[in-house]
């Protein structure tokens, strides 16, 4: 199968499911769990922005929470000191987290595996700790508070869900475009990329633009819901989140990321009534799908659905 | 203004400091020369151990002589579970795992630190745990500076137990086999050396020194769920200035950045004094990833 | 006619060992050179600084009568200079046609051209029916055959093949080797490195034998494979 084939399938079944996840308000307005779905809306933005870099570029970055951290200072301290109204807001804060993106992917373009990982642990660690400790500019960990967007639950539900899907729709073009095979190709082997005559420096550093910008927009706009903007954003803690609902719905696929972001999150929500062991059981699932399943639950579901077809190949 | 009384406190602590930094950093370096992965969980075994050390000390009044080879003890065989469980994948079979090695490892790594501190978070409770003092005196003088007595009892322990890794890596049969597998696994397994054996022998060495520095401090700073958070980033960037994988190297940097960060943490900026480490891990391996002393060729 | 590829002085060394000893060659549009010589003799080091991988310590390279010593394996490829590795590499998570695109795609064509050239290139190395397939999942000869296949997604002015034809089944030995031929007879240039006498032998009108970083012989295959120092080289080497 081609991987064309296999994006299309997973686009489609990637909007089915938000079309279904859009439909939540009618059922139910109770502003808990619209408040739970609009976090999980959150992740799956930073994690399909993730899975750009790490599932589909093969750079295993650990900075994403630290670019939802910057995209949401950004919007924040933009407020505060010069009173932007949101939307600027969220392009100021999508515009600084990519251009920190562009910068530092330039940067760790050589840097593979564990050095990769470290570095960008380490730029996480200080972006976080500058945020913290730049008590004049920030207020440190008491957080900027920001001026609420919108009041109705209901509208900040379909705002993060166009967001959403505003993202994948974006990566979509992107991937099924030549973006998407050399992106691919670099991820498989940078030097027989190279030798194909593809441009490695570009198209990484370009990637890791994107996703942080994508990162920092899903931060900033975060902002504006939470109405306040804490270095705990940029936690490693998050960031584990992240990569744990990625590998739970399945790496390197479009839609692996969203099941990933809506099942962690919203499971975790419901089993926090029973003693809060969530943390607990998504480690232990994660360290168990890394080890015996790793395309995710996207992965079983396509081998499951066509096992003949498949039976000689690997799953998508 | 820096005295003289101040430089001769500040180096001395600092290279107290060091000491300790390097029994988690000698740990993470061996796992690195043999497995060729940062454990992210690093962190979770100085943990584990502060945990061991205070609970069989203080609840079940172990005497402190067993309670500190109980929590290395409890550290290797935790390093042991992990390494036969989950790093066998990484080199069992070496030719059709190519791609998802090093995503495989940050992973794994990185879940089981969320999984551990987690665990006992709800396990044990993520209050500070209050661990028995390793004697008595609380204020030593060593040469020019007052140090506290815990420290220094911590400090000769150390001492003690780096002596003997750095002999038992010199002369021991086990000792050769782990440099002979760092410098060349497959041609090390070909010369007759267990190399699966000697990762697991590294595996439970590190977790088991990383446990001992969690134990041997925890009377200093007490033992809680994410206590290992801030240890485990000081070894990142010890092995990264040591030059990835090298023993003597992460040993040296150790006793440097105690010293750097005590010094600039008076001299520099107290509020940024966690940053300075985290730069020059960067700046190191982006420009120098061979580390301050260069033994090693480049591996990026 | 002015040489496509004007190799002028150029010379490496790797601490004190010199793997490449101030070699000189030219390659005409349309040639098909075989490069010999026995294991250490520098062909590789030599195709790796053609190519871009490594950078000469001496001696510079001509492309079309330009300079191209500094430029990257991807500038290189964009001016028409393919490159196929000793070990082979391709994109083992992507499936087979896809690799075949990346190339195609990174050289300007437009995607319904790449996919009827990747298809045709399939049909003609035989692995059509390995298409959809990841291409990790194909077997040694397979991922050579795709990685050769890789080369010629656009058509090449120049392509460096480095033991193509080394530990694969004699079928795919002759699907490459008729591959060569006819793109040969159609003016293509090739460099292509071989342990594989009778196959230089049948191929290559003009061979270089190179031993210990030297040019020892160029010139008629038969008469660079009669050369003296050629056979000492070869003898004296292999203790044969």
């Amino acid at each position: 199968m081609s991987g064309d084939v296999r994006l299309r399938r997973e686009f489609i079944a990637t909007a089915l499911l938000l079309v279904l996840l859009a439909l939540v308000p009618l059922v139910t307005r109770d502003v808990y769990w619209l408040g739970v779905l609009v976090v999980s809306a959150y992740f799956a933005i930073l994690a399909s922005s993730w899975n750009l870099l790490a599932g589909f570029t093969g750079q295993f970055s650990l900075a994403p929470a630290a670019f939802a951290m910057i995209g949401a200072y950004g919007a924040a301290l933009s407020a505060a000191y010069y009173n932007v109204p949101p939307i600027v807001g969220l392009i100021i804060g999508t515009g600084v987290a990519g251009l920190i993106g562009l910068v530092l992917g330039r940067i760790v373009m050589r840097l593979r595996g564990p050095y990769l990982a470290l570095t960008t642990l380490s730029f996480a660690e200080i972006a976080r700790l500058v945020a913290s400790n730049s008590i004049n500019i920030t207020r440190g960990d008491l957080g900027l508070p920001l001026e609420p967007w919108f009041n109705d639950r209901v509208i900040w539900f379909y705002v993060f869900f166009g967001a959403l899907t505003f993202v994948i729709c974006g990566l979509y073009l992107l991937l099924r475009s030549k973006a998407g095979l050399f992106l691919e190709a670099i991820r498989d082997d940078e030097i027989a990329a190279a030798r194909s005559g593809v441009r490695i420096v570009f198209w990484k550093t370009a990637a890791f633009a994107i996703s942080s910008a994508a990162a920092g927009f899903a931060g900033a706009l975060y902002a504006y819901f939470a109405s306040l903007v804490t270095p705990e954003l940029g936690l490693v803690q998050q960031t584990g989140l992240v990569v744990s609902m990625t590998v739970i719905g399945g790496m390197g696929s479009l839609i692996g990321p969203v099941v990933g972001a809506f099942l962690v999150y919203v499971t975790s929500e419901w089993l926090r009534d029973v003693g809060g062991w969530q943390l607990v059981i998504f480690a232990a699932l994660v360290i168990m799908f890394a080890r015996l399943f790793r395309t995710g639950l996207w992965g079983l579901v396509t081998t499951a659905l066509a096992p003949r077809r498949r039976a000689a190949g690997r799953p998508a | 203004m820096l005295t003289g009384a101040l430089a001769a406190d500040l180096a001395v602590n600092g290279l107290v400091t060091g000491l300790f930094y390097g029994l988690m950093a000698i740990g993470l370096a061996l796992i690195f020369g043999v497995l060729r992965i940062v454990n992210f969980a690093h962190g979770e075994f100085y943990m584990v151990g502060a945990y061991a050390y205070t609970i069989v000390a203080a609840r079940l009044g172990v005497p402190l002589v067993l309670a500190l080879p109980t929590a290395f003890l409890f550290g290797a065989a935790l390093g042991w579970v992990v390494e036969r469980t989950l790093m066998r994948p990484l080199y069992a079979n070496i030719g059709s795992w190519g791609l998802m090695r090093d995503e495989y490892a940050v992973i794994v790594t990185f879940a089981l630190s969320l999984l551990l501190v987690n665990f006992v978070d709800k396990a044990i409770g993520p209050y500070a745990f209050r661990a028995p003092a390793l004697i008595s005196a609380s204020r030593v003088v060593v040469g020019p500076a007052l140090m506290s007595g815990q420290k220094v009892a911590a400090a000769l322990v150390t001492l003690a137990v780096l002596a003997l890794i750095a002999f038992f890596l010199r002369f021991s049969y086990w000792g050769r086999a782990v440099r002979a597998v760092s410098q060349n696994r497959l041609g090390a397994s070909l010369a007759g050396i267990d190399a699966t054996a000697v990762s697991s022998l590294v595996f439970s060495l590190a977790g088991g020194l990383a446990a001992l520095a969690g134990a041997l401090l925890s009377p200093i700073i007490n033992a809680s769920p994410d206590v290992g958070a801030f240890p485990a980033i000081k070894s990142y960037v010890i092995v990264v200035l040591g030059g990835m994988g090298s023993i003597p190297g992460a040993f040296i940097a150790s006793l440097l950045l105690g010293i750097v960060e005590s010094f600039g943490a008076v001299l520099v900026s107290y509020q940024y004094r966690d940053t300075f480490g985290l730069i020059l891990l960067i700046l190191f391996l982006l420009f120098r990833p061979q580390g301050l002393f260069g033994e090693r060729g480049r591996e990026v | 006619m002015s040489p496509l590829l004007s190799v002028q002085g150029v010379t490496k060394r790797f601490g004190g060992l010199v793997a490449v000893a101030d070699v000189s060659f030219d390659i005409a549009p349309g040639e098909l050179v075989g490069l010999i010589g026995p294991n250490g003799s520098g062909k590789t080091t030599l195709l790796n600084i053609m190519s871009g991988h490594l950078s000469g310590d001496q001696g510079r390279i001509l492309l079309d009568g330009e300079p191209c010593s500094g430029l990257k394996p991807q500038g290189l490829a964009r001016r028409g200079l393919m490159r196929m590795f000793q070990l082979t590499r391709i994109f083992p998570r992507m499936n087979v046609l896809d690799n075949l695109l990346v190339g195609g795609r990174a050289l300007g064509l437009a995607a319904d051209e790449a996919k009827t050239r990747a298809n045709a290139l399939l049909e003609e190395l035989q692995i059509a029916h390995v298409g959809h397939l990841d291409a990790g999942q194909l077997s040694g000869g397979q991922m050579k055959l795709l990685e050769f296949g890789c080369c010629f997604m656009r058509t090449p002015r120049l392509a460096l093949l480095d033991e193509p034809f080394a530990a694969i089944h004699p079928t795919m030995k002759e699907i490459m080797s008729r591959f060569i031929r006819a793109r040969h007879a159609e003016g293509q240039t090739f460099v292509l490195v071989s342990h594989d006498m009778p196959v230089i032998v049948e191929l290559c009108p003009r061979s270089i034998c190179m031993n210990a970083g030297r040019v020892l012989s160029d010139g008629a295959t038969s008469q660079v494979l009669a050369a003296p120092a050629v056979i000492e080289a070869y003898l004296g080497g292999a203790a044969a």
